[in-house]
């Protein structure tokens, strides 16, 4: 394992150089208290800025809320959009209710201790993260002020400087991203009336396509077989990676004012389930799990894979088990939810305010 | 008695005459005579004079148990009076409910101690005689005439952080002939605060960039005549501007409050009559601030009354009556509205009654109802009762006790607005019940010492709720039990040239949800409400020698969970300010020179949107006044 990161602390520098000592030159154990076990984001209140990162072993059913906090004794002011790691960083999205106060926070993966931002005008509105190599994509609406998604853009960060090194354009507000072989491929929000594919190849990172498709976009994720899933309004798409030509489209129902979301795919990525939302009259979020297999010809809406509506939607790729966020509400702490391959609850565990995702470790 | 070891204060200061009054001396614009068994403090001038430049949160942290859930320096700050929400306490000017129509609420950052002569306030529900909101406690700004023939005073606070705070007051009275007198003041205020800190972090969390100006107009005018008349005319113009992170061209938001506030009475003998115009402008925009959503309220209201005496005989005292009815119209025309202009009327009539059987005991019995389109609040009647335990000369002992019913009539926002409004929604209704001892010690210490205890229980029903797990539409979801006490102290003593007071105080507030409306309620059933400090303490002392003044101000306030199953709080915190300030007096001109030192002890503490606030900061005020007399 690499050690020589420039470490912010000169205690964790001091913890490090014992680590690397004590394991006497052999691959040394990560040392901390967040080493194995399930990271959770939360976005919080919107206005109130109480958004955190949860973590439980896989082993309890009890989490610490926000593990930033108990690691630095300051919380990180804002909601979690995201959180991902590199090899020894973790990498989490915070949005703050107020223009100028968004940013990317770093920190140690397995101590969570701060080890640097990136704020405004690098970072605004972050969505989602995606690490390759010693670099992070980070989608951003931009300052987004009319709410018109006009000034998006994918944040290139290098990991090593930590510092914003490229800002590639995308209107509508982009969104979801998924890595494959040298492409990432853009989606955008289900706000706007986008439907464009974007591919940015990352070794020169420069938009290389643009695909026009029927709906608003949102990548899913590679299967099995290398193909690439990507959701268009209220379809499925199977599309060649290479190409980039569509060889197979499932309709999800015909219902066009539901929204599919919450992609995730099992760990033989073979399966993939997603949350279909629907709203009231009162623009209230309801609906239910459904799954598919990519060979499956068609998805079946009468059977649903588990009857809830969920915030966010994770399989574990160590135990399998599906994770499933459940938001009560914006005002009070929400639940991860576990789920066996059949569908029945395994339990559920009390974490931070809106959780949204999960990260595995 | 076990209480009176503990029961401080209260500076009572209803009437407690063993005299039927004359209604027709009775002047104010609230009937506070009627109000037998609340709990009214009221705040002396002196205090008001200290914090004339500043905002009426501040004095209200330095003297009652109110807490505020602010967001920030200059920002919104909305009250938490007796545990229950911002919606719950009504803000009276000159008698007339001044909270907004369309949020039902102050924002307490809006209003400078500039527009207002005196200031009350009065714990717990008083629907009976107040009327909508008043179901915490209400606050009562009044205007009162001039009584010098001419006053004038200029002066200016400079602050930290580039902030600075001017007003303008012209008070003059003079006969206009041998039946009729005029009097009547003009106040001026102006004030920006550029915010500009130091650091822009405390304790890594960030001191929010804001700019906010402030400034207003009120005018007052009283014509009496020796024949019991007295017609007067109040306008009060006002102004407020907040700017979060002005730097940010595209990012800043600005929210512009304005009110026109204006009335007109007239009284004769036991016959008064007032009628009112207000208007509330709100405007709101993001990046581009010259097109801002523009919203407009007016509220015209129309309120009659009669006093008189019912007498029961030659053998006990009559009975005080007042009784009378008003009449209100809303129109609204605010962009997220199903409706525009939304409109609404609300009618409410009252008897009002106070009656002495004995020098010992008052009692009032009060009923209101109020009429609105579309729904009707509930038949709201009180009883309250006053009985003097121990009447000595030195030394009285006045048990307390109220029980009414109050009512909020839902906001405009809450039946309008679009989608998430709801036109059918209920209003709340609760039932108050409170029991005080007041004491009063008249010699103690070499000075006077009042000190209460009142313990109180106000269940509400049908609490309207911006339900977070339905997308924030309104619902009569929740059911609210706030429950707690207060204890009072205040002392004063004057020995030659030196004067010592001390007015302290103490609450427990206990305020939780108790009906479980959903399968995820059961993580709220019970909890304290969201902003409620369970325990709030305040201090004020000062030691005066001649022309100079040193003032300790002290606001402590427990931790306040941010969250409904309180699984987020922010922590407690207390605030220490200093005040020091001397008069020059030669002729009839008077220098004043006040210096602040506020948060003393560089205490850290967050507001509602997770930013730190100021640490310690310094005020210094030169006022100058003429006055004829």
């Amino acid at each position: 394992m690499k050690m020589k990161r420039q470490l912010a602390s000169s205690l964790a520098v001091v913890f490090s150089t014992l680590a690397v000592w004590s394991c006497n030159q052999s691959d040394p154990a990560p040392k901390g208290d967040y080493v194995s076990g399930v990271f959770v984001s939360n976005l919080g209140n919107f206005l109130q800025n109480n958004g955190g990162v949860s973590y439980f072993a896989r082993e309890n059913n009890t989490a610490t809320a926000d593990v930033f906090a108990a690691a630095n004794g300051t919380a990180l002011k804002g909601g979690v959009q995201d959180y991902t790691a590199s090899e020894q960083q973790g990498i989490i999205l915070v949005d703050n209710s107020v223009a100028g106060q968004d940013k990317v926070q770093f920190v140690e993966r397995y101590t969570f201790k701060d080890e640097g931002t990136i704020g405004a005008p690098d970072i605004e509105n972050p969505r989602e993260v995606v690490i390759v190599g010693r670099k992070a994509y980070v989608s951003c609406w931009g300052t987004n002020p009319d709410y018109k998604y006009s000034t998006g853009y994918i944040a290139v960060i290098d990991l090593t400087t930590k510092k914003v090194t490229k800002k590639i354009d995308i209107a509508k507000g982009p969104e979801n991203l998924v890595y494959n072989a040298g492409k990432l491929f853009v989606g955008t929000t289900t706000y706007t009336d986008g439907n464009i594919l974007t591919v940015i190849n990352t070794n020169t990172d420069a938009v290389t396509q643009s695909i026009p498709m029927e709906g608003v976009v949102t990548p899913i994720g590679v299967d099995a077989n290398g193909k690439v899933w990507v959701n268009a309004g209220i379809k499925a798409l199977r599309v060649n990676p290479e190409s980039l030509v569509t060889e197979a489209t499932l309709a999800i129902g015909t219902d066009a004012t539901k929204v599919p979301e919450s992609f995730t795919m099992s760990n033989d990525m073979k399966t993939i389930y997603f949350v279909l939302t629907a709203y009231d009259a009162n623009f209230n979020p309801f609906g239910k799990t459904y799954k598919f297999n990519i060979t499956d010809s068609q998805i079946d809406l009468n059977k649903p894979f588990i009857s809830r509506y969920f915030t966010g939607l994770t399989i574990d790729p160590t135990q399998g088990l599906l994770y499933a966020a459940v938001t009560p509400s914006s005002t009070q702490a929400g639940y991860a939810v576990r789920y066996r391959g059949d569908g029945n609850v395994v339990d559920s565990i009390k974490v931070g305010i809106s959780p949204n995702g999960f990260f595995f470790q | 008695m076990l209480w009176a070891s503990f029961a401080l204060a209260l500076p009572v200061y209803a009437q407690k005459d063993s005299i039927a009054l004359d209604p027709v001396t009775v002047k104010g614009f609230v009937p506070q005579k009627f109000m037998s068994g609340l709990k009214i403090q009221r705040i002396d001038s002196a205090s008001l004079a200290q914090v004339r430049y500043q905002n009426i949160g501040d004095i209200l942290s330095a003297y009652t148990p109110i807490a505020f859930k602010n967001y920030g320096p200059g920002q919104l700050s909305t009250a938490s009076f007796r545990g229950t929400s911002a919606n719950h306490t009504a803000v009276l000017w000159n008698g007339l409910n001044i909270n907004a129509p369309t949020l039902g609420q102050t924002d307490f950052s809006t209003i400078p101690v500039a527009g207002f002569d005196q200031l009350s306030v009065q714990y717990g529900s008083s629907a009976s005689i107040v009327g909508s909101d008043a179901v915490g406690g209400s606050i009562l700004l009044d205007s009162r005439a001039s009584v010098t023939p001419f006053h004038v005073s200029d002066g200016r606070q400079q602050e930290s952080f580039r902030n600075h705070q001017s007003r303008t007051d012209i008070r003059y009275a003079f006969p206009l002939n041998n039946a009729w007198a005029f009097s009547g003041k003009t106040a001026l205020y102006y004030g920006r605060m550029n915010n500009d800190y130091p650091k822009p972090t405390r304790n890594t969390y960030a001191l929010l960039p804001t700019e906010t100006f402030q400034k207003g107009i009120v005018q007052d005018l009283f014509l009496r005549s020796q024949n019991g008349q007295e017609i007067s005319a109040h306008v009060w113009l006002t102004d407020n501007k907040l700017t979060l992170t002005p730097d940010d061209i595209q990012g800043r938001e600005m929210t512009r409050t304005t009110a026109y506030r204006t009335m007109v009475r007239y009284q004769v003998h036991t016959f008064t009559l007032r009628t009112a115009w207000v208007r509330d402008i709100i405007d709101y925009a993001k990046g581009d601030l010259s097109h801002p959503d523009h919203s407009v309220t007016d509220k015209f209201a129309s309120r009659i009354e009669k006093d008189f005496t019912l007498s029961l005989g030659s053998e006990v005292n009559p009975v005080s009556v007042k009784t009378g009815g008003e009449w209100t119209h809303y129109r609204s025309r605010v962009p997220g509205y199903a409706l525009s202009p939304a409109s609404e009327n609300r009618t409410d009539f009252f008897l009002l009654t106070r009656w002495q059987p004995a020098t010992r005991a008052t009692i009032s019995v009060n009923l209101r109802q109020g009429l609105v389109t579309g729904f009707n609040p509930p038949f709201t009647p009180s009883v309250g009762l006053e009985y003097g335990l121990i009447q000595k000369a030195l030394y009285t002992l006045t048990l307390k006790g109220s029980y009414g019913r109050s009512y909020r009539v839902p906001t405009l926002n809450e039946r309008y607005w679009k989608d998430l409004g709801n036109p059918d929604i209920r209003p709340e209704t609760g039932w108050n019940k409170e029991i005080g001892l007041e004491q009063t010690f008249k010699r103690a210490f070499g000075g006077t010492l009042r000190s209460s205890a009142t313990f109180y229980h106000n269940r509400i029903k049908d609490w309207t709720y911006w339900n977070p797990s339905r997308n924030y539409r309104v619902e009569n979801l929740q059911q609210v039990l706030a429950r707690g006490m207060e204890l009072q102290l205040s002392y004063q003593r004057q020995t030659g040239s030196w004067r010592t007071g001390l007015d302290a105080g103490y609450a427990f507030n206990k305020s939780s949800q108790e009906k479980a409306y959903d399968s995820y309620s059961r993580d709220i059933v019970g909890k304290q409400l969201v902003f409620v400090p369970e325990h709030t303490a305040n201090a004020n002392a000062f030691v005066q020698f001649k022309y100079t003044k040193l003032t300790g101000q002290l606001q402590a306030a427990s931790k306040r969970y941010t969250t409904f199953d309180n699984s987020q709080f922010l922590d407690g915190y207390g605030l220490v300010n200093l005040l020091a300030e001397t008069t020059f007096a030669f002729y009839k001109f008077k220098l004043v020179l006040q210096g602040q030192v506020r948060n003393v002890t560089d205490t850290f503490y967050l507001n509602v949107r997770n930013n730190a606030m100021p640490g310690r900061s310094f005020a210094v005020s030169l006022t100058f006044s003429y006055d004829s007399q």
